[in-house]
């Protein structure tokens, strides 16, 4: 025990020293987009915060909560799980969309960190984007499942999904909505009123190939007009920017491929109806 | 080009289907207000009560509607054949751009000139359709646009088949352009 409380106080020593005052301080200085509705006549401005980096835990998020709880609290922004599960925190951090949560504090000190809204997009305020368009988008692609003969109430029974045709959502159901891929689009900057953008194609995608849903002739449908899908010119910002490592240009290439007629989708390896029929024969 | 108008020809007609469509269920869903109204003036207490009960009602039919963003009238061609004619454009140009070169004659040449103009005609159209939109440029000069990018297209095919027709032929044209550099460069 004394041991251990002789090497406490030495690595307490040693971690004020790498961080104390002789060496200077690690200070960082964050250049965060403002904008007040309440005050419609002032332009928007950056404002420049500055925050003691070993005080602070290492992702944006915190620096910017930090900011809020101890220098600004009028600050705005959105955040909730900050583990880059809900996409809430999406914002432009150094030129580049992503979840403020899950990318590290540049260490470069000599530069500011430059943070502002989602690009092209409506601000609510500060850095937070008005993303009714896209819920709308997203809503207007109809995202849940459709079977053709809905089990009759009290005696739903579980789809059936072979391994193998489970395994074509993978990199297509982790998609938060966090609207970075959409909003790092040049095709969604100009026609984002008609072009429905990476995320909410992708989204679209998921649905078609999924063995269960019996939508797909519709959904497809739905999409094969001029502005929907083909304003995409695979410029691949989308997959260049997406927090989660996914790739929305390659689902929009697979779904101008079902488009054009020449892929078709597979038939279910397993029958998704199979356990209601099992039911129905017993 | 003429193919591309062809293509088009078809579209116009379902836009106006749809638009149609629209109109016919627009006026449907204009009916039961009118009914509404009308009830109204001959019976005011019941009138009272419609109100009382229908804003529910409407709330529910417009967080259902999601469908007309989807039919704009702008939004009812099928552009997935045009799609697929585009890609199939930039894919016979690979191998018809050193065919052309390596044996000139009027058939290639012919080809070649067809194959460029449309190839340029729809990346031109895009750039048109992306950037002139009418959201920032109004309702006219978006059109415009589009009309300048026929207008260039025509030209550009006429000129080459001129070429074609009346001259050295087209990858004779492009032949010659290089070996005026090679002369330059002795």
């Amino acid at each position: 025990m004394p041991f251990l409380r002789i090497t406490y106080g030495t690595f307490g020593q040693l971690r004020s020293f790498a961080t104390s005052s002789a060496l200077g301080k690690r200070v960082k200085s964050f250049a965060v987009y403002r904008w007040n509705p309440d005050e419609p006549d002032k332009k928007p401005y950056t404002q420049n915060f500055e925050v003691d980096l070993d005080d602070c835990a290492p992702m944006v998020l915190d620096a910017l909560l930090k900011i809020k709880n101890e220098i600004d609290p009028t600050l705005t922004f959105r955040r909730s799980c900050r583990e880059g599960v809900c996409g809430s925190c999406a914002m432009n951090i150094d030129g580049v969309n992503t979840l403020a949560c899950i990318s590290h504090i540049d260490q470069n000190l000599s530069k500011p960190s430059k943070i502002y809204p989602l690009p092209h997009m409506y601000v609510v305020k500060d850095l937070v984007p008005d993303l009714s368009n896209f819920y709308r988008q997203y809503q207007s692609i109809e995202p849940w499942l459709q079977r053709d003969n809905e089990a009759a109430k009290g005696k739903e029974t579980q789809l059936l999904q072979d391994v193998e045709d489970r395994a074509k959502l993978d990199g297509l159901y982790e998609c938060v909505l966090c609207a970075c891929c959409s909003t790092s689009c040049p095709s969604y900057w100009w026609n984002g009123d008609k072009y429905l953008g990476p995320a909410v194609l992708m989204q679209a995608y998921r649905w078609i190939i999924d063995s269960r849903d019996d939508a797909t002739g519709k959904r497809l449908s739905k999409l094969k007009d001029t502005y929907s899908v083909y304003r995409c010119h695979t410029i691949m910002n989308c997959t260049r920017t997406c927090p989660k490592g996914l790739n929305p240009g390659r689902a929009i290439a697979q779904i101008k491929t079902l488009l054009s007629g020449m892929v078709k989708k597979q038939p279910p390896i397993m029958d998704p109806a199979g356990l209601q029929k099992q039911a129905a024969s017993n | 080009m003429a193919f591309s108008m062809f293509l088009r020809a078809p579209a116009c007609t379902s836009k106006l289907f749809s638009q149609q469509i629209m109109r016919i269920a627009t006026q449907q869903a204009m009916k039961p207000v009118a009914a509404e109204r009308m009830l109204s003036s001959v019976l005011p207490t019941q009138h009272t009560i419609l109100k009382s009960n229908s804003p529910p009602i409407l709330n529910a039919v417009r967080s259902f509607r999601t469908s007309p963003a989807l039919l704009q009238e702008e939004k009812a061609h099928d552009h997935s054949k045009l799609w697929v004619i585009e890609k199939l454009t930039s894919a016979v140009l690979v191998p018809l751009i050193p065919i052309c070169l390596i044996l000139p004659n009027k058939m290639f040449d012919a080809a070649l000139a067809i194959l460029v103009t449309a190839h340029s005609f729809w990346g031109l159209e895009a750039i048109a359709v992306d950037y002139v939109r009418s959201s920032i440029f109004g309702p006219f000069i978006p059109k415009l646009a589009i009309a300048l990018v026929y207008i260039i297209s025509i030209a550009t095919l006429g000129g080459l088949f001129y070429l074609i027709s009346n001259d050295v032929g087209l990858s004779n044209a492009i032949k010659q352009l290089w070996s005026v550099k090679s002369k330059q460069v002795a």
